[in-house]
């Protein structure tokens, strides 16, 4: 099971089905009968306006798969990367980045994922990031409908560095984010943050993995997510604390609004402790819009679909208010409040 | 404090496990091997008709195609099926007709466990006292069940699953496998190929079974599994109460028990099942022997407003693969799981609920208590899953786990689907050691260090303890204190 050698193989059968227990409610197999043809050459050009035009930074763009290689911030450097990964048409690519925090440099990597056709989709990116570092990473998923899409972050903290991200996303025909960390402890710290909206018949899978490999580390994981119409949403989370890494203090919540019967919510939120000294909890909520709540609004003059979206907004806009940059924070509210009014 | 102080005491009275010796006893074996002629020598052996063979035959082809399952966090070298006894009964001289023919040594063997067998015995405490039916399985087969008579005029059906199969074939035809099918899990279906004895009860329309009812399941052979089957039906409106207890010899090999429970309730009944597992856990320090404990419980809550309550105190086995589930398919049935599991030297325990959800109103709610301590491994694994038309479903899920020492593991698996607009679902997990705090709050009042410990781990399982019948509690509770004993410090 292998997804970058799937699309460089053109071979269907290495693609992750349910059978492999992290991938049991994200299967590509059962969805993909071929891999589809490569990916033609985009223009990157062409590609028009993005969610965070206008924000202070360097821009860099994967086209259908094709973009840099490798992105260094040098040592106790601060710089804006905004990294746009757009994909037209139908085939299939995948695409590898490299990027190295100096030690005590910081970034901030403001992402999309745009477009998808109906095609595959796979970004890979490795972060690295040195003693003292910080980065934070703010993703924006608008996806076509049909798109299948895969976006995997390696993420390797130093001793006394800082990683934190938030996600959000409206799925697509198939969509997995993953977060993978090598957390050394320390006074390392992680944030996993995200957030979901699914209508129609869309997937999205936040999934994470945290290996807490050092003592007295900090991981704090908030996800949220409102699910309608056939939409499923999946989240996995795992926290593990390895042997020795004693004065570990992990926290993770995931809660879930479920609005439709034909709606679907999966979450494995898992704790793997091989120390004692740790304080580790999870908890994980679904449930319906709280209907006394809807009552006490519209009592109050508020018709209901805006009583609604106040609700939604509220629920999701804590996963915002963990947003540090202060200048993303308001392009995500806004970029949220928009989809807000058109579910 | 007088349980503390009570448990304190019984631990220093103790040997390590209890329950390791042997009871020299004459016995009869099936020939060592697994293959379509040991299935009919069972069979043959509990005098049982041709559908019952034709039923285990089946079993037994289903699973000579299946492999044994990998996905359980523990490890354990492959099981050669073919190096055991499936198997081991004391021989009997024409079927004892009163407890009186009862060979002495195994008679001898319940009273050194404290399990009542007398009637009598059991009476003759102060007038009042809850009274307790015993069905005792020794190796393969039940050796005696207690207050059948009385049982029999309430209409309560208790009795060796063999009896049943060759008593009531109707309801065991009826029920056998509808709850968990031949094919559900490699060792569910190895299980209904060779199974041996276990408990029946049948509990009709409307009765509340006058008292509680209890197996007690040893393993004493050596070179054999245990494979019991057990089968609980309350019908409309019944109740029951049923308690399982289970020990074993200490020995340097593994033993395999592959059970099967199945309960249904039908409309409006409640079973309540509790168990306290003390089988032999192997060697603290080389975790050489001990009992494989690879079991099936499943409940079907059938009917509207059934309510399953399974309650379990698991202390022993070097490892154990146990899920008791309910399948709530009743409207506004009740699924509850309380659970203590608490492993010690090198012990292995993968163990949790699952709770489907398929009738409208269904709740269920699920307390897990996991302890690790020593160079033990301890997983809570679960599912609940809310199907589209369990409208309004509930349920509650919380495990905590509590690790005592550097060397143990601690993990939760919690698998969640919902697929419902109308559910509501919340589950809650914690991982901590003993606090620093509270150890020094009590040794400050002049608590040892050890009692300090059990005090706070008698307080931290509270919840569960709580839902078992009160003789069960306290003997829960010095369990959990024994099993703990050696790992402080």
């Amino acid at each position: 099971m292998n997804l970058g050698q799937a699309i460089r193989l053109r071979d269907a059968t290495l693609l992750p089905s349910r059978r492999d227990e992290d991938w049991r409610w994200t299967d590509l197999r059962g969805l993909l009968r071929t891999i589809p043809e490569p990916s033609l050459a985009l223009d990157p050009e062409s590609i028009g306006p993005g969610p965070f035009d206008g924000v202070a930074g360097e821009v860099l763009v994967v086209a259908n798969g094709a973009g840099p290689e490798a992105v260094e911030v040098e040592a106790g450097g601060d710089r804006t990367l905004v990294l746009r990964q757009v994909s037209r048409g139908d085939g299939a690519h995948a695409c590898r980045l490299r990027i190295r925090v100096g030690a005590g440099a910081r970034l901030t990597l403001l992402e999309s994922h745009e477009g998808g056709g109906s095609g595959l989709s796979l970004l890979g990116v490795e972060l690295d990031l040195g003693e003292g570092a910080a980065c934070e990473r703010l993703a924006v998923c608008d996806l076509d409908p049909d798109a299948v899409a895969v976006a995997e972050l390696d993420v390797r903290l130093s001793p006394g560095a800082r990683f934190a991200q938030t996600l959000l996303t409206t799925g697509s025909r198939r969509q997995r984010l993953e977060t993978r960390v090598s957390h050394p402890g320390q006074g390392a710290e992680a944030r996993l943050d995200g957030a979901y909206l699914l209508s129609g018949r869309r997937h999205a899978d936040l999934t994470s993995s945290v290996r807490h490999e050092g003592p007295d580390g900090r991981t704090d994981q908030l996800a949220r997510g409102i699910v309608d119409d056939q939409a499923r949403a999946v989240f996995q989370g795992r926290i593990v604390v390895q042997e020795g890494a004693d004065g570990t203090d992990a926290r993770m919540a995931h809660n879930a609004l479920i609005l439709s019967d034909r709606a679907e919510v999966d979450a494995r939120p898992e704790l793997e402790i091989y120390a004692d000294d740790v304080a580790c909890a999870h908890g994980a909520t679904v449930g319906a819009l709280d209907d006394e709540v809807l009552f006490y609004m519209r009592q109050r003059g508020l018709p209901e679909r805006e009583a609604r979206i106040l609700l939604a907004a509220s629920f999701l806009g804590e996963v915002l208010d963990r947003v540090e940059s202060p200048a993303a924070s308001g392009r995500l509210r806004d970029w949220l409040a928009a989809r807000l009014g058109a579910a | 404090m007088a349980a503390v102080k009570d448990t304190v005491e019984q631990v220093a009275g103790l040997e390590k496990y209890e329950h390791g010796f042997v009871t020299e006893i004459e016995q009869e074996f099936a020939p060592k091997g697994l293959d379509r002629d040991t299935v009919a020598f069972i069979s043959r052996k509990k005098e049982e008709p041709d559908w019952m063979l034709a039923w285990r035959l089946e079993a037994f082809e289903r699973w000579s195609a299946m492999e044994s399952p990998d996905w359980a966090r523990v490890s354990f070298p492959p099981i050669d099926y073919q190096d055991a006894t499936y198997y081991a009964a004391p021989k009997a001289k024409d079927g004892p007709a009163s407890l009186d023919e009862v060979d002495p040594e195994l008679l001898k063997t319940y009273e050194k466990l404290g399990i009542p067998l007398r009637e009598q015995e059991v009476l003759a405490g102060v007038t009042g006292a809850p009274r307790y039916a015993v069905d005792a399985v020794f190796d393969s087969v039940s050796v005696v069940t207690t207050f059948k008579k009385e049982l029999a005029e309430a209409g309560v059906i208790f009795c060796s699953m063999s009896e049943a199969v060759r008593e009531h074939p109707e309801l065991v035809r009826k029920y056998l496998g509808s709850v968990v099918p031949v094919t559900d899990n490699f060792f569910a279906c190895l299980n209904s190929a060779v199974f041996s004895d276990g408990s029946f009860v049948y509990v009709p329309p409307g009765v509340r079974c006058p008292m509680e009812l209890s197996t007690y399941f040893r393993i004493n052979a050596a070179g054999s599994g245990q494979f019991e089957r057990t089968l609980i039906i309350a019908d409309k409106g019944a109740y029951v109460s049923y308690l399982e207890g289970c020990t074993a010899p200490m020995r340097d090999e593994n033993q395999l028990h592959a059970a099967v429970v199945e309960l249904v309730a039908l409309e409006d009944a409640e079973i309540k099942y509790s168990t306290v597992q003390n089988w032999y856990p192997g060697d603290p320090e080389t975790g050489k022997g001990g009992i494989y404990n690879f079991v099936t419980k499943r409940a079907d809550c059938r009917g509207d407003r059934s309510r399953v309550s399974w309650t379990q105190v698991e202390t022993g086995s070097a490892i154990t693969w146990k899920y008791p589930s309910c399948v709530l398919r009743g409207r506004e049935s009740v699924g509850e799981f309380y659970s203590i599991a608490i492993t010690n030297g090198r012990q292995q325990a993968d163990t949790g609920t699952k709770m489907i959800h398929l009738g409208a109103g269904s709740r269920s709610t699920i307390i897990s208590k996991g302890i690790s301590a020593g160079k033990s491994q301890n997983s809570y694994r679960g599912l609940v899953q809310i199907m589209p038309n369990a409208d309004h479903a509930r349920n509650f899920t919380q495990c905590d786990s509590l690790l005592i020492g550097k060397a143990c593991a601690a993990h939760t698996v919690p698998y969640i689907e919902a697929r419902n607009g109308a559910c509501t679902f919340e589950h809650e997990a914690t991982t901590t050691r003993l606090s620093e705090d509270q150890l020094f709050y009590a040794r400050q009042r002049g608590l040892s260090e050890e009692e300090a410990v059990q005090l706070l781990v008698n307080g931290f399982v509270r919840d569960v303890l709580q839902e078992l019948p009160m003789e069960f509690a306290v003997e829960a509770q010095k369990l959990v204190a024994i099993s703990l004993e050696g790992s402080v410090g």
